[in-house]
């Protein structure tokens, strides 16, 4: 004999059950093809016994002020990233076929193309002699080439032109979710685009937003090429350093911790956005 | 030969039941083992796997029947991996020039059979027991042909920070090996006393030439590239890249004073289940006809001395080991890299940081 209530819970249950298996593939491949090897990768920094290559990295001024400069350069990218996507995200939502088509195409074709040649066609357009400059000084605008590449800016603009689809695409599903009453609902009421937009619109999206700056931001922690070619030496990243230290000085150990710190940073960062976000996450349906 | 590829694998399949079930003694009389279908030889890439295709990758092919399939690119962080995991998968691999030492010091290499790879016309000192020595090549001074022209150009480090007698932009590599030996050069360091290097010295020297240093460069395309969009003329760069753009007619030269010598080397990762055809495809590779195909579109010249017999006696000039180029220059003394990488890269980190 069992209570009602629980009559009532086992089918549920099972349709729980049910689904965890359909992920249990998924997640066994995960957890032998990332979890474990991280894990192993993570264990080398302590292998020793001893906390010391975790001490080298954080008592280290120049690790721990290129782990700064590395934050810096995502948070710039994701910000950059975020107001170039959203006004894009929204457009596609109001686009028609045609528009939907060639947006989705723009946005997808840097998937197919690898980074390094992008990388190397950014250094094309943006160099002394390059194309913008040279149209530049054709037009009288400008005397001298500006310097657009091989500093921070060089950087920001590689890595943004990276990374905006991943930013595009959470934002854009989110807006898709949006129910298309409720803004009308709101027009109906009086209220103005604008009123819409920052009271309906925006905070039903943010969820997008969330998803689509943890997105940008991590992956922008893992710059290495682009960092090291648009930012001629001017620009040190710490995922330049683990390269360093795993293919060249073959201090794994060391490359290990460096990760290590890398993976709490972001951890932190990840939970941040998650909290922060999670009002937001609350209001919508 | 050639039809019989196709159904190499079955008859291999078959071979290898065979010695599976038959007695060892068969197995033994056998001299060479099973030939496998392929082997993998693993190099820079790019330009650089496409002559050794032309050369030694067809002459091998030709040779023993098997196929030869390259991979990309050196490194030696996976040349490591793949030792220790017990299944290279690399049947021979080019080792990058400060690395190959370390490797075999570090045990990852195979033994050379010194009956299937023979060397008797190279140098005495490029007979390594475990390394090959491929080619050798340089690091010098790559500069616009328009902006230095007649002979106008720095000849040697003292020269190229003389930023008033040689104005321009100018490129270095983001990395401490050669610059630190062309700060001291630069110094008044003369270049049979380089060794060991004094650090403090050649960051002294460093700091001067920074300021005029628009790029620090990354990747070994980077120079050439640098020079020929203008960004820069004057660059440090791997002579090969320089070579390619002169011989294709590009404003670009070679300045070879103060260049930095080094070898190219390939070898034979240990526990790789083909080393056999590996001794024979080192064996390909010490070939004079070969190593000047190689020369001749590189720039990099083969180890073998009568190599450069079959080199176009025009482009003999432009190899870094040619007479009259070769006693400008020093050779990096890779030992002391070895020792020393880790604290020459931290402190040049460090220097890179600070603004």
């Amino acid at each position: 004999m069992s209570s009602p209530a629980a009559d009532r819970a086992s089918p549920a249950r099972r349709r729980e059950l049910a689904l965890l298996l359909l992920g249990l593939p998924a997640l066994l491949l995960l957890g032998v093809l990332f979890a474990w090897p991280v894990l192993r990768l993570l264990s080398m920094s302590v292998a020793d016994g001893t906390l010391h290559q975790l001490e080298r990295v954080v008592l280290d001024e120049l690790y721990v002020q290129v782990l700064f400069e590395s934050l810096k350069i995502a948070g710039l990218v994701t910000v950059i990233c975020l107001a170039l996507a959203y006004p894009v995200a929204l457009w596609l939502t109001k686009a028609g076929r045609i528009g939907l088509t060639l947006g989705m195409f723009a946005l997808l074709l840097p998937f197919w193309t690898s980074v390094l040649v992008r990388t190397y066609a950014w250094m094309v357009l943006l160099g002394r002699s390059g194309v913008i400059n040279r149209m530049l000084r054709d037009l009288g605008i400008i005397e001298y080439p500006l310097p657009l590449l091989h500093n921070l800016g060089g950087v920001l603009i590689g890595m943004v032109h990276v990374l905006v689809p991943y930013m595009v695409f959470p934002i854009y599903a989110a807006l898709l979710r949006i129910d298309p009453d409720l803004p009308r609902a709101a027009e109906g009421l009086g209220a103005s685009r604008w009123a819409i937009f920052r009271r309906v619109i925006l905070p039903l999206s943010l969820p997008g937003v969330a998803a689509g700056c943890a997105l940008v931001f991590v992956l922008s922690l893992g710059f290495f090429i682009t960092p090291a070619l648009l930012g001629g030496g001017q620009v040190m990243m710490i995922a330049m350093l683990i390269e360093q230290q795993v293919r060249e000085l073959l201090d794994w150990p060391f490359a290990a911790a460096l990760s290590a710190v890398l993976l709490a940073v972001t951890l932190v960062v990840y939970a941040a956005i998650g909290r922060l976000t999670k009002g937001a996450r609350l209001a919508s349906p | 030969m050639r039809q019989f590829t196709g159904r190499r694998p079955w008859i291999l399949a078959g071979s290898g039941l065979a010695a599976g079930l038959l007695s060892p003694a068969i197995v033994s009389a056998q001299t060479t083992p099973p030939k496998p279908d392929r082997i993998v030889v693993n190099a820079s890439g790019g330009a650089m796997n496409s002559i050794f295709r032309r050369s030694y990758f067809a002459a091998f092919e030709r040779l023993h029947g098997i196929r030869v399939v390259d991979t990309s690119p050196v490194d030696f962080g996976k040349l490591r991996a793949m030792v220790e995991s017990g299944n290279p998968e690399w049947t021979c691999t080019e080792i990058g020039g400060q690395d190959a030492m370390r490797a075999k010091e570090m045990n990852l290499l195979e033994p050379l059979d010194t009956s299937v790879v023979d060397r008797s016309d190279y140098p005495e000192n490029a007979r390594d027991s475990h390394v090959l020595t491929s080619s050798a090549y340089t690091t010098a001074l790559g500069y616009r042909t328009d902006a230095f022209p007649n002979g106008s150009q720095p000849k040697g480090w003292a020269e190229f920070w003389d930023v008033r007698r040689f104005p321009g932009p100018r490129s270095l590599r983001n990395h401490p090996a050669d610059n630190l030996e062309f700060a001291l050069l630069a110094d008044g360091v003369p270049m049979d006393q380089l060794y060991p290097l004094d650090l403090d010295r050649a960051f002294r020297s460093l700091d001067k030439i920074r300021p005029h240093i628009t790029v620090w460069w990354s990747a070994g395309a980077q120079p050439a590239q640098l020079l020929v969009d203008r960004e820069v003329v004057l660059a440090s760069g791997w002579n090969g890249r320089f070579y390619e753009l002169t011989r294709r007619g590009a404003p670009v030269a070679t300045e070879f004073t103060g260049g930095s010598l080094k070898s190219g080397s390939f070898g034979i990762p240990r526990g790789t289940r083909q080393a056999y055809w590996g001794q024979r495809f080192m064996a390909v590779m010490t070939q004079p006809e070969l190593q000047a195909v190689y020369t001749t579109e590189m720039g990099y010249p083969g180890l073998n001395r009568r190599t450069m017999d079959f080199v176009p006696a025009e482009l003999i000039p432009l190899m870094c080991t040619a007479p009259g180029n070769i006693e400008k220059q020093f050779w990096l003394d890779v030992a002391w890299w070895t020792a020393n990488a880790a604290i020459a890269q931290e402190r040049w980190n460090r220097w890179m940081l600070r603004r």
